[in-house]
């Protein structure tokens, strides 16, 4: 236990730490919050600037509201009026109009408005038609200085006021809109769902054999006499020390001997013996005080019974430690996986290579590549979050003295 | 219920390392309480481990009823055996730790519950049948351990040091409840200890090893009195009995016995147990007064020739009774090179002087630096070879 000191100079400190320590986590998990924000953002979304951490969709009204078939139809806002508009019409011909008066002013209107009033002005060494319209009840002589397309927009509440502008002039009405659909998208359409299936395989029975393997070669290392014994141990821990590039090539000529390029054995077998889990079962078996084992041994258990009833108990703490990493491992792997499922054929893809492609193939669906990141990296924080109490508990010692 | 005999059993560890057990022979009887005390190091445990059949056995022959159990694995011996740690199942409960030697055996539910339950009781664990080890306090622990051997109702019940991780009081009670236990069901117990009250107190006989070879096996009472060499006569008793070298005087009748400053006339009494004193007279023996051969003076009736004076180093009353501290300016007596330590783990300090401590009636006063007048009932003394630690009988 830690003795609080205190006092201002103790308390300034403690403000420092804790300032640093949050800077410091905020820093290294907004690029999680990133990637969660932009996997339920819809494709306009994620390219609105500035971008916003919190995914909006547009306001919609269902069409019926405004007398129209069809899906439902976009609001905006025009900046004089809290009135709501719904763009019933995006490819009407638009007049833009600007008073004689005030030739900065712009007044677009729908293309039949306005009367022509037979006199011409010239603009800019151009001769003009001068027409004649009504805005907010007084008549304004004008020319027609351009026609263009734009939207129809209209009064929610009040269908008789009309307006027409250009679409990308009038601000949209937005709300807080997750897209979910983006989850099940990636894993129906970007075939995510075939690569997460292989994924999930892989990862259970090499995560299953590491633990049955090490379990097995940690308890005769640990605790069954034979010759040779702590120097094979030495070896066998020893090949923990060469890099898995070494073995690469090597690797890949067994894999082809045995046929197995472009299959999921080639992800399960290699990786279902670990020196370095059979290293930490060893050295947790080793801990078990062995009057434990006595026992057993006296109460007339056999080596089985010793080791599934009372050993494999014991070593829950490793068991778990073992599986997270065995699990991380095999999960993430994308290297190994590179290299044999080569073929091409998405079939025998698992997640981090069809994430790969992913980013390449359809780069314009960037929430999508960022539903499929967060789908992948889900499970990793589950079972980090779950297994990480096994870490601390330690309870192999607590039935003795 | 079995006898358990060895016939030369020896254990070499290493092939050429020293023998932890040196040809013990040794027969312990049905239903009988047998301790093995030593200091450490002197095979008593790996004797019971031997029987327990955790160590292989190097030469000789162990019986366990009528069987050789040599290469009888441990689970077939039909043995129960309580650890130091009490080695606890962690992961299990109370009744499952009782329970599992009878689960391994196939024992029907009904039975292991009720069995389990009927040891639990004996031991009043009855409510702590469905905690975790580590919810029981160190007494509740070796009461579980005990209950794991009961359960079986073995041949034999084998104990290693199990009371030596319980604090003073609670192994006081654990010790009659661990006799009493063993008289009701009448099995017969090994019990390993280097605690020589207990091995005094709770075994019908005691065996008394050192350095692998087997020095007297007998009941405790003659173990006290009757020590079969130096080295149990200083190993049993506490405190330990006072060994010096003396010169070895006066007549056959009446010998006398120079240490130090001193001069002790010999009641004739120690003639008769230790007949071949007389033969010594002008060469030296080794001397053993046990710290309550020491009286005050006044205290006994005894002649002036037995009375020699000591000058207190230090004294400790104890209520019924004054431990004297005081020395002798000679070297202390020597076994096989080494100090006889008085106790395990206590180092003799001086190397030029011996330590002498009398026991005497807590009435009086005694104060330190002082001189003190005891009188010694040297009927009661003990001789012994200075050669060979043999007694002079």
């Amino acid at each position: 236990m830690s003795v609080r000191r205190k006092g201002p100079r103790a308390t300034a400190v403690r403000v420092l730490t804790y300032t640093i320590l949050v800077a410091v986590a905020a820093i290294v998990v907004f690029p999680f919050v990133v990637a969660v924000a932009t996997s339920t953002k819809n494709s306009q979304d994620i390219f609105n600037y500035p971008p916003t951490l919190i995914p909006r969709e547009a306001q919609t009204v269902p069409a019926a509201d405004v007398g129209l078939e069809g899906d439902s139809i976009p609001l905006y806002a025009f900046a004089d009026t809290d009135a709501e508009f719904a763009l019933v019409d995006n490819n009407v011909s638009v007049a833009e109009f600007r008073p004689l008066d005030d030739l900065e002013r712009v007044i677009r209107l729908d293309v039949s408005s306005g009367e022509r009033t037979g006199e011409t002005v010239t603009i800019d060494g151009e001769e003009e038609d001068v027409f004649l319209i009504e805005v907010d009840g007084a008549q304004l002589e004008v020319y027609r200085s351009r026609l263009t397309s734009g939207g129809l927009f209209v009064d929610v509440a009040d269908p008789s006021d009309a307006r027409v502008d250009l679409v990308n002039l009038v601000e949209p009405l937005e709300q807080f809109g997750p897209r979910l659909e983006n989850f099940r998208e990636v894993v129906v359409e970007k075939d995510l769902g075939r690569s997460l299936t292989n994924t999930i395989l892989v990862t259970i029975i090499v995560v299953a054999g590491q633990i049955i393997t090490s379990i097995f070669g940690g308890y005769a290392f640990a605790r069954i006499d034979f010759k040779g014994r702590d120097r094979l141990f030495l070896l066998y821990l020893g090949s923990v020390m060469v890099p898995f590039v070494v073995l690469i090539i090597p690797l890949f000529q067994l894999m082809l001997q045995f046929g197995w390029l472009d299959n999921l054995a080639a992800l399960i077998i290699p990786f279902t013996f670990t020196a370095y889990g059979t290293f930490l079962m060893r050295q947790f078996f080793v801990a078990i005080p062995k009057e434990i084992e006595e026992a057993a041994l006296l109460d007339n258990a056999s080596r089985s019974t010793i080791l599934w009833k009372i050993m494999v108990p014991l070593a829950r703490p490793a068991i778990a430690t073992l599986s997270t990493f065995g699990f991380l491992y095999a999960w993430n792997s994308f290297f190994w996986p590179l290299v044999i499922i080569n073929s091409g054929n998405p079939d025998g893809r698992v997640l981090s290579l069809t994430l790969s492609t992913l980013g390449g193939r359809g780069s314009a669906d960037l929430n999508l590549v960022f539903a499929g990141a967060v789908i992948a990296m889900t499970p990793p924080i589950l079972v980090f979050l779950f297994a990480q109490r096994y870490f601390v508990e330690n309870s192999a010692s607590s039935g003795l003295k | 219920m079995s006898v358990v005999s060895f016939s030369s059993v020896s254990k070499q560890y290493k092939g050429d390392g020293p023998l932890a057990v040196d040809a013990l022979d040794l027969t312990i009887e049905d239903g009988e309480f047998m301790v093995l005390v030593g200091p450490s190091g002197c095979g008593k445990s790996t004797a019971l481990r031997m029987i327990a059949g955790l160590e292989e056995i190097t030469g000789g022959e162990l019986r366990i009823g009528e069987r050789v159990v040599n290469d009888v694995p441990p689970g077939d011996r039909d043995i129960a055996m309580v650890f130091q740690n009490y080695a606890l199942y962690p992961h299990m409960t109370v009744r499952a730790n009782i329970g599992f030697a009878l689960e391994v055996a196939k024992v029907p539910k009904a039975e292991i519950k009720s069995r389990t339950e009927d040891a639990a009781e004996m031991l009043g664990l009855t409510e702590y049948l469905d905690r975790l080890p580590k919810a029981l306090s160190g007494g509740q622990r070796q009461r579980v351990a005990m209950g794991r051997a009961i359960v079986r109702s073995p041949q034999v019940f084998l104990m290693d040091e199990p009371l030596s991780n319980l604090d003073a009081k609670l192994r006081v009670q654990m010790r009659s409840e661990i006799i009493h236990i063993q008289k009701r069901l009448g099995t017969t117990m090994v019990y390993v200890t280097h605690d020589q009250i207990e091995a005094m107190t709770m075994g019908h006989r005691v065996a008394v090893m050192r350095k692998g070879l087997l020095q007297q096996v007998a009941a405790p009472q003659d173990l006290y009195h009757r020590p079969a060499n130096l080295f149990v006569a200083a190993f049993i008793g506490s405190p330990a009995m006072n060994l010096v070298t003396a010169a070895v005087g006066g007549s056959a009748e009446r010998p006398t016995v120079t240490f130090a400053e001193h001069t002790l006339a010999i009641d004739h009494g120690a003639i008769e147990r230790y007949p071949k004193l007389p033969d010594r007279i002008g060469s030296t023996v080794i001397l053993g007064l046990r710290p309550e051969h020491f009286v005050m003076e006044g205290d006994a009736d005894l002649p002036d020739d037995q009375k020699l004076t000591l000058n207190v180093d230090l004294a400790e009353a104890m209520g019924a009774e004054v431990h004297i501290h005081a020395h002798l300016d000679v070297p202390p007596v020597e076994l096989d090179g080494a100090p006889v330590a008085a106790e395990e783990g206590e180092e003799e300090l001086s190397t030029s002087t011996t330590n002498i401590i009398a026991r005497v009636e807590g009435i009086h006063t005694v104060r330190e630096d002082e001189d003190v007048r005891l009188a010694v009932k040297t009927h009661l003394a003990h001789f012994f070879d200075p050669a060979t630690g043999d007694p002079l009988r």
